[in-house]
């Protein structure tokens, strides 16, 4: 962008113009001691807990430590600059991070700083990082679904709007592959997304939002991206900056769906930070508020009623209600959930996706785990026809893998255990789905009813995929007003039914694969 | 720093409780003081850290230098000190003991620095205004910094109110 000179200087001038020269009455304390981005001030004290404090040269930190003689203050970004004997001034102010539509498409650092290079962001509402989650009068049950898009999660695991679902599994199993398809999946539903890349290489960053953009997703979403390579302080309050942004969404009345990933690297900075800082170390050298560090931010996720909605925007938004829909990421190592981070988030959330390394390396992907993966609340928002449709598959998997074991050692197997094995291997198979290429409920719906009528049992496992996907261009080319009807209604009712029957058995008449 | 202030502080209020019982605040406040200078003396920190030199040699030569401004409980208290190697602390033990003079006598220590010397009327005006904005008396101390560039600064402890023109410089490098 090319800046104009003559702008330049007439925005000075107008800022200086504007500006009242007022007596500043503040609180002052010295540096004792600059250690790791810890920094030790004497004085201060009228300091709050998680206040900002400034430093000289435009730098920050968060007070988090407040003792008899001293603060303990964890520097926000760069602090080589502080020396022994800097003044420190409170602000007054709790950490507050911009937030508005104008924050949709953009790149922006754990402060909310843009960071992509368009420029600055256009608005001038902000919000603290850290607030207090919905209250128990202000609650809707969650009764709405949010399509993540791909079928093995629709169909069996279902995430409804305002629903925290943890995505848990080792390195390398397709967790990110995951949210980023859900963030994809809403183009055009009008739930804005926000993604919180905590811990991360800058250049898996840089591919994430390349991708999205790609999809033309990026315009809905907002990247809140805390690096490797950036503090502990920042690491740990990305996460906080991210909430707030997608609260502003859900305070108006709207949707909103916020990825954390991944919020064991949220706990590594924050057990640096309290070590640093001298707080006694417990099990695996968390500090004993490990837990609700976790449980504070993803209680912020809710669905608030239409008198909440009304009450937070003053009467201007009437009759909707708000809903933060959370998918925090959790890494494993070697496949350990019952280390202390995992448990600790599985207990918080309403459910979890179990990924596994095993079945992503068999080629299932999704690498969706369908026996430990669970949804506590979702069932009650999935659409009609995923859910009458998705409790089979559900069922023809659980089966499945209870005779598979089994028959592994049984040469000879009667009739019914056979087919049951062969429709397992078949639904597995149509679980598959590849990247980047999310679902719509009707597609979902019309895949699924022809593995729940049987018309998979005669296909070999191997050409699944393709008689599927024959079968979704074929219903798109030739029923598309039965896809936009069961997109609209998201009903199964017998019309519907017997359309999509005699559909696909058009299809298999016809059509090759 | 932090860290000092706790250790001096158990000494700091025993002697500010045995101070206000024998009504011997202000001796005991010019005694510290007096101790606290002495400390500070560079040759004297030499000598006190030094192991060669024993507690009764320390004794004697502190209470040498002090003799005319330590009576009595002052010199039990410098024997203590010495007894627990805490000599080394008495700066910031009188530096408590004037807060908590200060805050039981109900005034408070205010700094007054301006960009050019106060006249005895501004003064007594600052301390009226001073004394409404703190609700407390205030015993001010007035001193002179040209780089203020005008306009004064005002310090009571932590707190501190910036009218100088400097300050509102940087508010408005800040703004731009």
């Amino acid at each position: 962008m090319q800046l104009n000179p003559s702008e330049i200087s007439d925005l000075i001038k107008k800022r200086i113009e504007n500006f009242d020269v007022n007596v500043e009455a503040h609180t002052e304390g010295t540096v004792v001691s600059v250690t790791d981005g810890i920094v030790k001030v004497h004085g201060l004290s009228e300091a709050m807990q998680g206040e900002m404090l400034e430093f000289p040269g435009e730098s920050y930190g968060m007070a988090l430590n407040l003792e008899r003689d001293s603060v303990g203050v964890v520097m926000l970004g760069a602090y080589q600059h502080i020396t022994e004997g800097d003044t420190v001034k409170c602000t007054g102010k709790i950490l507050e991070v911009p937030v508005g539509e104008a924050l949709l498409g953009r790149v922006v650092d754990a402060l909310g700083s843009p960071i992509d290079g368009k420029g600055e962001i256009d608005t001038d509402q902000t919000s603290p990082v850290e607030k207090i989650a919905p209250g128990v009068i202000a609650r809707q049950s969650v009764d709405q679904p949010i399509q993540l898009g791909l079928k093995s999660i629709d169909a069996m695991i279902p995430v409804g709007r305002g629903q925290r679902e943890l995505i848990i599994g080792d390195r390398q199993t397709g967790k990110t592959a995951i949210a980023i398809d859900a963030i994809i999946n809403q183009k055009g539903t009008g739930v804005k997304c926000i993604y919180v890349a905590i811990g991360q290489k800058r250049s898996s960053i840089a591919n994430v939002v390349r991708k999205l953009e790609e999809h033309g997703a990026m315009d809905h979403t907002i990247i809140v991206s805390a690096t490797a390579s950036e503090s502990a302080a920042l690491q740990f309050i990305a996460p906080y900056t991210g909430c707030s942004m997608g609260e502003y969404f859900r305070d108006k009345g709207e949707d909103a769906l916020i990825i954390y990933d991944d919020l064991t690297k949220q706990a590594w900075a924050y057990r640096q930070m309290s070590l640093l800082l001298r707080r006694p170390p417990g099990r695996e050298a968390y500090p004993g508020d490990v837990f609700y560090i976790h449980s504070r931010l993803l209680e912020r996720a809710a669905r608030i009623n239409v008198e909440e909605v009304e009450k937070l925007t003053n009467g201007k938004v009437k009759g909707k209600t708000g809903s933060l829909t959370a998918l925090p990421i959790i890494e494993t190592q070697g496949g350990d959930v019952s280390a202390f981070v995992p448990t600790n988030v599985i207990s918080i959330t309403d459910g979890q996706i179990f990924l596994e390394s095993d079945l992503f390396n068999s080629g299932i992907r999704p690498a969706v785990n369908a026996g430990l993966s669970v949804s506590r609340v979702g069932g009650a928002a999935q659409t009609k026809i995923v859910k009458k449709l998705g409790g089979g598959t559900r069922l023809d998997l659980a089966q499945y893998r209870e005779l598979a074991a089994f028959a592994q050692f049984a040469s000879d197997l009667d009739e019914s255990t056979r087919k049951q094995i062969e429709r397992g291997q078949r639904v597995t198979e149509l679980m598959k789905q590849n990247q980047y290429s999310p679902m719509s409920v009707a597609e979902m719906g019309i895949s699924l009813h022809a593995a729940n009528e049987g018309f998979l049992d005669d296909l070999e496992v191997d050409k699944v995929l393709d008689f599927e996907a024959a079968l979704q261009s074929y219903m798109k080319s030739e029923h598309a007003d039965l896809i936009k009807t069961i997109n609209e209604t998201g009903d199964y009712s017998k019309e519907i039914k017997k359309g999509i029957q005699s559909a696909i058995e058009t299809f298999i008449k016809t059509s090759s694969w | 720093m932090s860290e000092l202030a706790t250790l001096a502080r158990p000494y700091a209020e025993a002697v500010f409780k045995r101070a206000k019982e024998t009504g011997s605040s202000q001796e005991w406040s010019e005694s510290l003081a007096f101790l606290s200078t002495v400390m500070q003396d560079e040759e004297l920190a030499e000598i006190t850290n030094n192991p060669k030199v024993s507690e009764q040699q320390l004794v004697t030569l502190i209470l040498d230098i002090c003799k005319d401004q330590v009576k009595n409980e002052g010199i039990n208290f410098i024997k203590l000190l010495v007894e627990n190697s805490r000599l080394n602390l008495a700066p910031q033990i009188a530096e408590l003991f004037e807060s908590y003079k200060a805050e039981d006598e109900g005034y408070v220590d205010v700094d007054v620095i301006t960009a050019y010397a106060l006249t005895k009327a501004e003064e007594k005006s600052f301390a009226v205004s001073l004394k409404k904005k703190l609700n407390k008396a205030v015993n001010i101390k007035a001193s002179v910094d040209n780089s203020l560039i005008g306009g004064f600064l005002v310090k009571a402890g932590d707190s501190v109110i910036d009218g100088s023109i400097s300050g509102q410089l940087q508010q408005l490098a800040k703004r731009i």
